[in-house]
């Protein structure tokens, strides 16, 4: 059966989620889209700007013809009623019941606003939004984005669009384990597939990045390689890894090791304990 | 007598409801809409009076992280 990552009732293939901002050219963005092969793609809204020839209509049309699952943001709301707000918009503009739910709480780190973000999702869900909520590792909050309904939570590895790769590692595994049931996807912070593999091989259930790929100097190769480490962080974590030892083992078997002498401590060693 | 479009003056529309407005600013879809900072549903505008001094943002989608 094919391993998929289900979001409200809906299977991807693909466990990487994309943000579309900062490429240098639409045509860079289209072509890291094709290299990722995301599950989806992050969007967002802006106002019109007057006299413009082109008012985000090139932008709609390179999402409809990728043929990704939107998910638009909050970005940049700083309050629940903004982003209560912005989500019903987006929700008329994208026709989709998706939100990535961002409300900020400091404008230096970018850090969630916990008492915000959960006043928001209560209401979201209660208006029928399917809400992926941009959180910390805190437990208290990520129960209570839960207790509103959530389905999905997103904590962050490090601020957002600083590469830096998960801060607070301890928090995360533990979060891992006291939620092992819910889809957790890391947003924000991961730099390099090596931290995305990293986070997959935790046991989280997918990634969304941006500014990692779309800052790279080659865009469209750093999508294809943090398509791989997010297939090869996943498989590491089904495939269930080694239990780490605190002493070296052997791995060659020391029974019949010519030259032994009979007083080696590992001549005394059972059969079955020989390392394969 | 003018309202506030996306942080600019227009003109206020006759009869003063949120579709004219719309007619005369002909803004590309797809497109959202609120005013006084309050979405204001596709399919409603014609029953969205507006007045003076009127606060009107108009969306697009655009990238995003």
């Amino acid at each position: 059966m094919q391993d998929q990552l289900t979001l409200y009732g809906q299977s991807f293939t693909s466990r990487l989620l994309l943000g579309t901002a900062r490429y240098d050219s639409p045509s860079l963005l289209s072509d890291a889209i094709c290299a990722a092969n995301p599950a989806m793609l992050t969007v967002s809204l802006r106002r019109q700007l007057s006299g413009s020839k082109d008012s985000g209509q090139s932008f709609w049309n390179l999402l409809r013809q990728t043929q990704r699952t939107i998910l638009p943001n909050t970005a940049g709301c700083l309050s629940a009623g903004e982003a209560i707000k912005t989500a019903c918009m987006a929700r008329e503009l994208f026709q989709t019941n998706f939100i990535k739910l961002e409300v900020i709480g400091d404008e230096v780190n970018l850090q969630p606003d916990p008492f915000g973000l959960v006043e928001a999702a209560n209401k979201l869900v209660k208006l029928g939004f399917q809400v992926l909520p941009y959180c910390t590792e805190d437990w208290v909050l990520c129960s209570r984005l839960m207790d509103a309904g959530c389905e999905v939570l997103m904590p962050w590895a490090a601020p957002i669009g600083t590469g830096q790769g998960p801060r607070n590692p301890r928090g995360l595994r533990d979060l891992r384990e006291r939620a092992p049931k819910i889809p957790l996807i890391v947003d924000a912070g991961i730099g390099l597939p090596s931290q995305a593999c990293q986070v997959m091989e935790w046991g989280f259930d997918g990634v969304l990045l941006n500014t990692a790929v779309s800052r790279a100097l080659d865009p469209v190769r750093m999508a294809g390689a943090f398509a791989q480490a997010v297939k090869g962080g996943r498989s590491a974590f089904l495939a269930g890894p080694m239990i780490v030892q605190e002493t070296a083992v052997p791995s060659t078997p020391e029974i019949g090791r010519p030259f032994a002498s009979g007083s080696s401590r590992l001549e005394g060693l059972a059969p079955g304990l020989m390392r394969g | 007598m003018s309202v506030l479009v996306n942080g600019r003056i227009h003109d206020l529309p006759e009869p003063p409801t949120l579709a004219a407005l719309l007619v005369a600013l002909t803004p590309q879809l797809p497109f959202a809409v609120a005013c006084n900072g309050e979405f204001v549903q596709r399919g409603t505008y014609e029953d969205c009076r507006i007045d003076r001094g009127d606060r009107i943002d108009i969306v697009h989608p655009t990238a995003g992280g």
